[in-house]
């Protein structure tokens, strides 16, 4: 049967949607890079391993003096810091997520996007504003229709990927974007074909609800493996780590499974070791530990009550 | 080769499929037919699937080429004609197939209520992958969905829906969602989920019928409330589907009948799964349907194995949504709880202890222990030696007993008492240390324990390990057993936190009991509708035996009936009606109280709708004479016949009673008016007294004449009757509003003071009239007459006799 989920991650893997991840972390007063995944783009890499950034400085300095995910869809004139290594080579765009454990920043992490035409996939930020979860800001790459539409709508709690998300203050991954989107991607058949999507979200101190949303499109997928880990107490129980509860994979099909438990204990691999140390962890080196055989990681904690309570991870 | 067929291709049958050709792949030349189109899936995943959150292609459990390498000839989407068990053939549409061995499992059918517009398009069942595609093709932001059901199949439905874009009712007819595998307490939480993902609840609602032309556009209940619907999907259950096994002769009960080693009537016909009747219970869950496959494949194979019946455990597959039940919880003698309940996280937990084994568990946010449990539960392990710690699970065994002190003691500055504000341990150190000696001080100081109030316990502990010796703990006695909060604290949260269920507040007040007990449910009840007079909903459980009855019990377990006469005041068509009655249901006594009434006294509880009907065809309404409510006004003839009358003490009386009749009060209320000083209605020792003089009316209030005997004090002076049903009501209603339960108004005057009652009453002109607004809009659903309601046709068999009455309770 013809499944469009898996379709999305396994087609094509020629051009990624993301092409830079870094992990920066408070240091003395100032964030300095802890880990990066930068692909091909070394001259880039090597700009980024000097830097740091105070709060409020460039755009991890911004997250952090902000205390709020950003999107920043062009670094022509803007605070960013890295402008021209970055327009070397060929990025475009950037994403910033900080991680906050209550009031504590203990990283943000940022993605790079870089632009083309045949780039189609979207970061999205969406904001609660008195129950309604409205589009903040969005990288779309070439899908200018899909993002023209998202900047026109929103989603009541519990409703497409972004209010479920937001009413169940649960990373959730979906197959179908569902008919808050359908009439979206209706307009867009064939080309931008956006259908699996990983919402999660981004707590901040102050009470206002983030969430973020990763939309992968067949030929360019945003990602090749999606997993989400559940580290809750009241679900791992005196076990501690974290259970896989949702997942799907280009090579290996659906992740999940609902008789046998796949679990992490902390430091156990990237997802434990982004689960004991509360940072996020990003590797490009293709190595072993990278499971399915991908070349890049990007691990995701999320943390609740002074506690990892989810982590996501994406393989790329 | 022997040939076996096999009717419906679901997890059961599967799972048996899967096991047979693990132990013995030749044994069988394999025959599977379905009515669906399309092989075996994990159906238990279709609510993900119509949610977006899982693809079809993820759930198939057996592709086609599982199929073709198990050499499974599949006749898919292919009906069964028949089975004719003479010839040992099945029949299906295509053709004819013979066996050797044949299982039906044919699993259950959606359960379709008996309503009209049922058969209307866009009416669905949720059983299969066709429903789930006709339910995601009417979905789409701004459309409703209606889903009838809140079991577990419906709620997922309903979140499915929710997920893909539609605004969604859901409508169930019991009192909480899941009544079957949850307690109201759980029940309560899995609603307040449900509505956060912006799902409508309505319990206690009964669809009446579902309205459209060309399709279905709307739904309406019962009590005439109507949803708007594009889409009805009915999840109120499912029944086994036992049709073709029935027309071939089988033995058919609920189930098809089998025997432990899954054989039905016929030694060469099996059936499993769902549609299946083992020892008289029929499962609907898939782990009973596992255990029978594997039985099952070992009598195929000529091996003895015996199914001997599953405990089941249920979870919900709501995304976010932690729910966990296992079990029996239903309330029975020698049966225990043990209750844990966090608010802040939403936590709640049940044990249910029958001597020293436990037999049910409902755990709701917190289900890490669930498998626990559940193993407790099936191996019947004695857990008396871990009883005490048993349910912070299997981590807290072999520990010491735990010691509240010692915890907070050692826990440090950072960790958090007060989750509502946000206040830890050091903070209040800090503050008790800057001189802040009394609870008071620290919530002025800090804001701990001011908001919902759990963490007080907390605080006083904190406040303890701080101060040593110099801090006494506070005695204010507790509502009950159930709760460390006062009857003062209960009402204060109820209001603040906008609790409007029992529920409710038993969760978000961290209960100790699963359900409350008999002393602060009647209360709750009270304080709840008293609060919340157009939310909240009247629970009859609630309530002791005279007002559940509407009558008061005697000592021989018969009732009195006292049929109101406002004001004291009746005709001779009223007294005819009266007669008539105490002659037709041979009341034994007739009576005339201290309250001007006419008590008849002896009638039997059957017989207390047929007469009620009989007085309310008279105009007689109720006289609340077991109530804790508005009881009587007594009353003089005043100035219309008496030569000493100033006013006209009757007719206000009757408006008194007349305004303030059905009303729900902490405690009884009665209420005197006298024409003149003389005082023959009596009224300086009631609860309200009313004076009437030359220049007015005085009015003064609690009095008591009972155990204890006081005199009433003076209020107010009014200058027209206007003035006094005002100020009436408005007392009234602030007793109503800030009285402990069960305290008469000379008690709470007592501790509250007349000052403060007179300056909220009488001075305040403003707070007078919204006293009075708000016991206007509470009387607006209670100022009615509950035999009319309870003297209905559709009532009466409850009040027929089903026990010795004289074991229940009186208050």
């Amino acid at each position: 049967m013809m499944d469009a989920a898996l379709d999305a991650v396994i087609d094509g893997a020629k051009l990624t949607f993301v092409e830079v991840s870094e992990v920066w972390v408070p240091k003395e007063g100032r964030l300095v890079l802890a880990e990066g995944d930068y692909g091909r783009h070394t001259d880039f890499a090597k700009a980024s391993g000097t830097e740091s950034f105070a709060p409020g400085e460039g755009l991890p300095g911004k997250v952090w003096a902000e205390a709020r995910p950003v999107v920043l869809k062009s670094f022509e004139g803007s605070y960013f810091k890295r402008t021209e290594a970055a327009k070397a080579a060929g990025l475009t765009s950037a994403v910033a997520i900080p991680v906050f454990a209550g009031a504590e920043l203990k990283a943000v992490l940022t993605i790079l996007c870089a632009d083309g035409d045949g780039r189609v996939g979207a970061v999205e930020l969406w904001k609660d504003s008195d129950g309604l979860l409205m589009l903040d800001d969005g990288y779309y790459g070439a899908a200018k229709h899909f993002e023209w539409v998202s900047q026109h709508t929103h989603f009541p709690r519990g409703q497409g990927l972004p209010g479920g998300v937001a009413a169940s203050k649960t990373p959730i991954l979906m197959r179908d974007l569902g008919a808050g989107y359908r009439f979206i991607r209706a307009d867009s058949a064939g080309k931008a074909g956006l259908t699996t999507g990983l919402g999660m979200p981004v707590p901040v101190p102050g009470g206002t609800s983030y969430v973020l949303t990763l939309l992968s499109a067949r030929g360019t997928p945003l990602a090749h493996r999606f997993e989400i880990w559940d580290a809750r107490a009241e679900k791992v129980g005196r076990d501690g780590g974290a259970v896989l509860v949702d997942g799907i994979c280009a090579r290996e099909g659906a992740l999940w499974n609902d008789q046998t438990e796949r679990r992490v204990l902390p430091w156990q691999g990237y997802v434990g070791r982004a689960l004991a140390t509360g940072v996020p962890q990003v590797d490009g080196s293709g190595a072993a530990g990278i499971a399915g055989g991908y070349t890049s990681i990007v691990v995701l904690p999320i943390h609740s009550d002074g506690a990892v309570s989810h982590v996501v991870a994406w393989y790329i | 080769m022997q040939k076996l067929v096999v009717i419906g291709a679901g997890m059961a049958s599967g799972r048996l499929l899967e096991q047979l050709f693990a132990a013995n792949p030749d044994a069988y030349d394999v025959t599977l037919f379905n009515a669906e189109p399309r092989g075996n899936y994990n159906r238990l995943m279709l609510s993900p699937v119509l949610s977006g959150e899982k693809s079809f292609a993820e759930i198939i459990t057996h592709d086609e080429d599982w199929y073709a390498a198990h050499k499974v000839n599949c006749r898919f989407g292919e009906a069964i004609v028949k089975i004719d068990r003479d010839r040992k053939v099945v029949v299906g549409a295509k053709g004819e197939v013979p066996y050797d061995k044949l299982v039906i499992a044919t699993g259950s059918a959606p359960f379709i209520i008996p309503v009209p517009g049922r058969d209307l398009p866009g009416v669905v069942t949720f059983r299969d992958l066709d429903d789930v595609e006709k339910m995601r093709g009417a979905c789409g932001q701004g459309k409703s969905a209606v889903v009838i059901g809140g079991g577990l199949l419906g709620l997922e439905a309903a979140a499915g829906l929710r997920l893909q874009g539609m605004d969604v009712t859901v409508i169930h007819l019991a009192g909480h969602l899941m009544e079957r595998q949850l307690d109201p307490a759980a029940g309560y939480l899995l609603g307040r989920a449900m509505e956060a993902r912006g799902i409508r609840v309505h319990t206690q609602g009964s669809t009446k019928a579902i309205l459209g032309h060309a399709r279905c556009e709307a739904v309406l209940l019962a009590d005439e409330t109507t949803y708007p619907a594009d889409l009805v999907v009915l999840a109120v259950g499912i029944r086994p589907e036992v049709r073709l096994a029935n027309d071939c002769g089988l033995e058919v009960a609920r189930g098809i009948v089998v025997d432990d080693a899954m054989h039905t009537s016929d030694p060469d016909v099996f059936a499993l799964g769902e549609c299946v009747e083992h020892r008289k219970t029929c499962y609907g869950l898939v782990a009973p349907l596992y255990d029978m496959a594997k039985v099952l494949a070992k009598t195929l194979l000529g091996e003895a194995g015996a199914y001997e019946g599953s405990e089941v455990s249920t979870k919900l597959k709501v995304t976010g949504v932690d729910l966990f039940s296992a079990g029996d919880f239903a309330d029975k003698e020698g049966r225990e709880d043990i209750v844990f309940r966090d608010p802040g996280r939403g936590v709640y937990k049940r044990l249910v202890l029958e001597g020293d084994r436990l037999i049910g568990a409902v755990l709701y946010g917190d289900t890490a222990d669930g498998a626990w449990f559940f193993s407790l539960i099936k191996d019947a392990t004695d857990v008396s030696e871990m009883r005490e710690t048993l349910i912070f699970g299997p981590a807290y065994q072999g520990g010491a007993k735990a010691d509240p002190m010692a915890a907070v003691a050692a826990l440090p500055p950072e960790a958090e008492i007060c989750g509502c504000n946000g206040v830890c341990k050091g903070r209040i150190v800090e503050a008790i240390e800057g001189g802040a000696t009394t609870l008071d001080q620290v919530r002025a100081e800090t804001k701990a324990s001011s908001s919902c109030g759990t963490c007080t316990g907390l605080v006083e502990q904190v406040m303890a390990l701080t101060l040593g010796d110099g801090f006494k703990m506070p005695t204010a006695q507790p509502m009950c057993k159930c709760t460390d909060l006062t009857h003062e604290d209960v009402r204060r949260l109820i209001k603040s936190q906008g609790l409007k269920s029992i529920p409710a507040v038993t969760q978000e007040l961290a209960w100790k009991t699963p359900n409350g007990c008999h002393s602060c449910r009647p209360a709750l009840n009270f304080y709840l509708l008293a609060e919340w007079p157009l939310d909240y909903r009247d629970d009859r459980q609630s309530r002791f035996v005279n007002e559940r009855n509407h009558a008061n019990i005697q000592k021989d377990g018969t009732y009195s009936v006292v049929p109101r006469m406002w004001g004291g005041v009746t005709t001779p068509a009223e007294l005819r009606a009266i007669a008539d009655a105490a002659e037709k249901y041979d009341v034994p006594m007739v009576k005339v109280t201290g309250g001007q009434r006419i008590d008849l006294l002896g009638v039997k509880k059957e017989d207390l709708p047929a007469m009620w009907a009989d007085l309310n065809a008279a105009g007689l309404v109720s006289g609340h004479a077991y109530s804790k409510g508005l009881r009587t006004v007594k009353t003089c003839v005043g100035s219309q016949f008496c030569r000493f009358g100033t006013q006209d003490s009757t007719g206000l009386g009757i408006k008194l009673e007349q305004l303030l009749w059905g009303s729900w009060t902490p405690h009884k209320v009665k209420l005197g008016v006298s024409g003149c000083p003389r005082n023959c209605a009596e009224a300086t020792c009631k609860d309200v007294g009313v004076i009437c003089v030359d220049s007015g009316y005085q009015i003064s209030v609690a009095g008591a004449a009972g155990m204890e005997v006081k005199e009433t004090e003076a209020l107010a002076a009014a200058p027209t009757e206007e003035e006094v049903l005002e100020i009436t009501a408005a007392f009234v209603q602030l007793y109503r509003e800030t009285a402990k339960y069960l305290d008469r108004p000379y008690k709470w005057v007592a501790k509250v003071g007349l000052d403060w009652v007179k300056a909220q009453v009488v001075d305040d002109l403003e707070s007078r009239k919204a006293l009075a607004a708000r016991f206007e809009i509470s009387q607006s659903v209670y100022r009615k007459d509950p035999w009319a309601e309870h003297a209905a046709a559709d009532e009466r068999p409850r009040w027929a006799p089903l026990a010795d009455l004289t074991l229940e309770a009186a208050e």
